[in-house]
C-alpha cells in the first residue's frame, strides 16, 4: 500500500495553495502516495478559484477511517481566512497559521498517522512575524520533534542530491567553519539520508573549497589540511566517498551519474549548479530526521502569487521523494 | 555569423605548445571553409609542426610557410603559417618540453608585436603548458600574464563565453579566503565597465549587465555578509550613473538561471572563480571561449589545456578553437577600427 503523506498548502499569501489545488485537480499526488491535505478549507476553496480548477474534497476530523479511494481528504484546521490575507504580502496571522499547520503535521508524523510530510512554500520572515521564532524551518522541525541528532538541508534534483557543510553564513566565514568534524557530519548526513531513501551504498563526492581544488596548495590549503583528511576518515568508516574535487567539474560528473550526492562547502556551490540545471524541479529534504520531510526548493513567489501561473513540478517531486522515503521505511 | 562590414579581419592564431593538441585543433578549425568567409586566419607558429598536425588530422589542406605577412594569401585549403622555425619536427607528443614552452612564448611575443603594430586585428590563442613554459625560461605563469606584461597592461580581467552565457570575473585564481579581500567597490566598478565595453565590441549595443552577489542570497541585507552593502551596491550605483544597464546584486544561485533560461541579461559579473566556472562548465565544456579584456588588442582563447593524454591522435575536439577564432573576428569587426 502507498504511504500516507500529509501535504500542507504553505504560506496563504504565496503560491502554495494554488499549486496544491492544481496538483489535486490533475491527480498528481495519488500516483505516489495516499495524500491527506492539512490546512484551512477556505484556503483550498480560494485556491481552486485562483488555479481555475474544480475538484471535490472531503473534510475529515482524523486520519483514521479515511476512505482513500474517495475525494481528496483534508483535515480542516480552521486557522486562517484567506479573505483577510493580501496575496503577495507578509502577514503575521498568515505566518502564524503556516507555522501552526506545520506543527500539526509534525504531530501527525510523531503519532504515526502520516508517514511523511510535504509542505508547500513558506516564508521564513512570515513565520517569524507569526511568532515561530526559528532561523529556518529545519530547526523548527528539530525543536518540535525533540531531535538532537545531526540534521540539515539537502537539495535534490532528479537523481542528484547535495548537502552542505556551511549554509547561511558569510563567505568570509566559510573557511574558518570548515573542520574535519563539520565535514564528516555533512558527509554522514548525506550518507544516512540516501540510505534512508533506499540507496544501498550512496556514491558520495566531496567538493573542494578553492579554485582547482587549491592547486596543490597554491590557491588555498583547506583541501590539504582539512577536506582530504575528512574524506579519508569517512572512507575509513566504510562510506563510499571520494574527493576533494574541483567545484567546477564535480557537478559535470555528478549530473552524468557518477555520484549520487555531492557534499558542498558552502551554500552557492551546490545551489548555483542545481538551480541552473533545474530551477523548477528542485526539492529540499530535511536530512537526518526520523521522518521524511520534503518541500519544493523554490519560495512563495510573492510576485506571481494569486495569478494561477505558478509551476507545480517541484511540489509534485517533493511529494514523490517524501513518498519514496516513506515507502522504503515501511519495507 | 558572418561579419557585417564585408571586411575580413586578420586573426593571428598562436600555435601554443607544439606537444599538445593546439596544432591539431587549429588545423581542424581551418578545415572549415566558413572560417575563411568571416576572417583571414594567420597561424603564428612552426611550419614543421603544423605540417605534422595536418597529417595527424588527415586534413585536405597544405601548409604554406611564410616569413612576412605580405606573403599570406588567406585562401581556403592553404594554411598560412608565419614560420618562426623554432621547433624540431620530431618534437615528442604529450611531454612537458622546455623547447615547446620557449617556442610557445615566442609565438605570443610575435603576435603581441603584430597586434600592437596594427598588422593583425586580433589574437586567438591555442593552449600552452605552464610547466613547459617555465622550463623554457619564461618568468610568467601563463598566457594572460605574458600578454599583460608585453602590452604594459595592469588592469585586465577574464571573460568566459559558453553558448548562451557570458561571465566576467572580479577575481579568479586566489583562495576563497583571499577572494574576500579583493571584492572592492573600485574593482567591481572596473569590471562592470569592462563588461560593457567588451560586449559593445561584440556587437551588443546596449548590454544588460547582471552583477552577482558575493554571499548566499546576496547577503540577505547584511545577515550573511556585508560585501554587498559596502562594496557591490555602491559600485552598481556608480555604474548606473554612467548610464550602464546594470542589475544587482542578484543572488548567485538565481542569476545564471535568469541569464540563461529567462534571457534577462547579456553578461554576469561574477565575484570569484567557481561562481563563474560552475555554470560555464555545466553549460558546455567543449564550446567555451575565454576573452582577456582590458588589453589594448582583442584576445580570445580556448578554454581547455594541451590535453597531453590525446595529443597526436587527431581526436581532439576543435569546437572551442573554432569559437575562439570566430569570436575574435566578430569583436574585430564590431570594434572601433571597423571598416579600416
Amino acid at each position: 500500500m502507498k504511504p500516507v503523506i500529509g501535504v500542507t498548502m504553505g504560506e496563504t499569501a504565496g503560491i502554495g495553495p494554488e499549486i496544491i489545488a492544481k496538483l489535486c485537480a490533475q491527480n498528481r499526488l495519488r500516483p505516489y502516495c495516499r495524500p491527506v491535505l492539512i490546512g484551512d478549507v477556505r484556503v483550498l476553496t480560494a485556491a481552486q478559484k485562483i488555479a481555475k480548477v474544480d475538484f471535490t474534497f472531503r473534510v475529515v476530523d482524523s486520519i483514521d477511517g479515511i476512505e482513500w479511494e474517495g475525494p481528496i481528504p483534508i483535515i480542516d484546521l480552521k486557522n486562517i481566512d484567506p479573505a483577510a490575507v493580501q496575496m503577495g504580502t507578509l502577514d503575521a496571522k498568515s505566518g502564524k497559521a503556516t507555522g501552526d499547520t506545520l506543527v500539526k503535521g509534525l504531530e501527525l508524523l510523531q503519532s504515526g498517522k502520516i508517514e511523511g510530510l510535504t509542505f508547500a512554500p513558506l516564508n521564513k520572515a512570515g513565520l517569524k512575524k507569526g511568532g515561530h521564532e526559528f532561523s529556518d524551518e529545519h530547526k523548527m522541525f528539530a525543536h518540535y520533534l525533540k531531535w538532537d541528532k545531526p540534521f540539515g538541508e539537502i537539495n535534490v534534483l532528479d537523481k542528484l542530491w547535495t548537502s552542505r557543510v556551511t549554509s547561511h553564513i558569510p563567505i568570509s566565514e566559510v573557511a574558518k567553519n570548515l573542520t574535519v568534524d563539520n565535514i564528516l557530519r555533512a558527509v554522514g548526513l548525506a550518507n544516512a539520508t540516501l540510505i534512508r531513501t533506499g540507496y544501498d551504498k550512496p556514491r558520495i563526492a566531496v567538493s573542494a573549497l578553492n579554485p582547482h581544488a587549491g592547486e596543490s596548495g597554491l590557491c588555498g590549503r583547506e583541501e590539504i589540511d582539512i577536506i582530504a583528511p575528512a574524506v579519508q576518515t569517512a572512507a575509513s568508516q566504510g562510506m563510499n566517498v571520494a574527493g576533494p574535487f574541483s567545484a567546477d567539474t564535480v557537478f559535470i560528473n555528478a549530473f552524468k551519474g557518477m555520484y549520487d550526492v555531492v557534499v558542498t562547502m558552502y551554500h552557492d556551490q551546490g545551489q548555483i549548479a542545481m538551480k541552473l540545471m533545474g530551477f523548477q524541479f528542485g526539492v529540499t529534504v530535511t536530512g537526518g530526521m526520523p521522518y521524511p520531510i520534503a518541500t519544493p526548493a523554490h519560495g512563495t513567489a510573492f510576485d506571481i502569487a494569486g495569478r494561477g501561473v505558478a509551476n507545480i513540478d517541484a511540489t509534485e517531486r517533493a511529494v514523490m521523494i517524501a513518498s519514496k522515503m516513506a515507502a522504503f521505511k515501511v519495507k | 555569423m558572418k561579419n557585417n562590414s564585408g571586411r575580413r579581419p586578420l586573426i593571428g592564431i598562436t600555435m601554443g605548445d607544439g606537444a599538445g593538441v593546439g596544432p591539431e585543433i587549429i588545423v581542424k578549425a581551418l578545415t572549415d571553409k566558413e572560417t575563411y568567409d568571416y576572417c583571414r586566419p594567420l597561424i603564428i607558429g612552426d611550419k614543421g609542426i603544423m605540417e605534422r598536425a595536418v597529417s595527424v588530422v588527415k586534413a585536405p589542406v597544405t601548409v604554406s610557410g611564410i616569413s612576412d605577412i605580405s606573403e599570406a594569401r588567406f585562401i581556403f585549403g592553404t594554411l598560412d603559417v608565419l614560420d618562426l622555425a623554432n621547433l624540431p619536427a620530431d618534437l615528442p607528443f604529450s611531454r612537458v618540453d622546455g623547447r615547446a614552452g620557449k617556442a610557445a612564448y615566442e609565438f605570443i611575443e610575435r603576435a603581441v608585436k603584430m597586434a600592437l603594430d596594427g598588422e593583425i586585428d586580433a589574437i586567438a590563442t591555442a593552449p600552452l603548458n605552464k610547466e613547459a613554459l617555465s622550463q623554457g625560461g619564461c618568468k610568467y605563469p601563463g598566457h594572460t600574464e605574458i600578454l599583460a606584461a608585453l602590452s604594459g597592461t595592469k588592469d585586465y580581467a577574464m571573460m568566459l563565453v559558453s553558448g548562451p552565457l557570458k561571465v566576467i570575473h572580479v577575481c579568479t585564481h586566489v583562495s576563497m579566503r583571499k577572494a574576500c579581500d579583493l571584492i572592492t567597490k573600485e574593482r567591481v566598478l572596473r569590471i562592470i565597465k569592462l563588461a560593457g565595453e567588451t560586449l559593445r565590441k561584440m556587437g551588443i549595443t546596449s548590454p544588460r549587465i547582471a552583477v552577482a552577489g558575493f554571499n548566499a542570497h546576496s547577503g540577505e541585507g547584511g545577515l550573511f555578509g556585508t560585501e554587498e552593502i559596502n562594496e557591490i551596491i555602491p559600485a552598481i550605483e556608480e555604474s548606473l550613473k554612467l548610464g550602464l544597464a546594470v542589475t544587482g546584486p542578484v543572488p548567485p544561485d538565481t542569476v545564471f538561471y535568469r541569464a540563461v533560461i529567462k534571457k534577462e541579461f547579456d553578461i554576469v559579473v561574477v565575484m570569484y572563480h567557481d561562481q563563474g566556472h560552475i555554470p560555464i562548465k555545466l553549460l558546455g565544456f567543449e564550446t567555451g571561449v575565454n576573452v582577456t579584456v582590458g588589453l589594448p588588442f582583442i584576445r580570445t582563447s580556448v578554454d581547455h589545456g594541451t590535453a597531453f593524454d590525446i595529443a597526436g591522435k587527431g581526436i581532439a575536439d576543435s569546437r572551442s578553437m573554432s569559437e575562439a577564432i570566430r569570436l575574435a573576428a566578430t569583436m574585430a569587426d564590431a570594434g572601433p577600427d571597423k571598416g579600416k
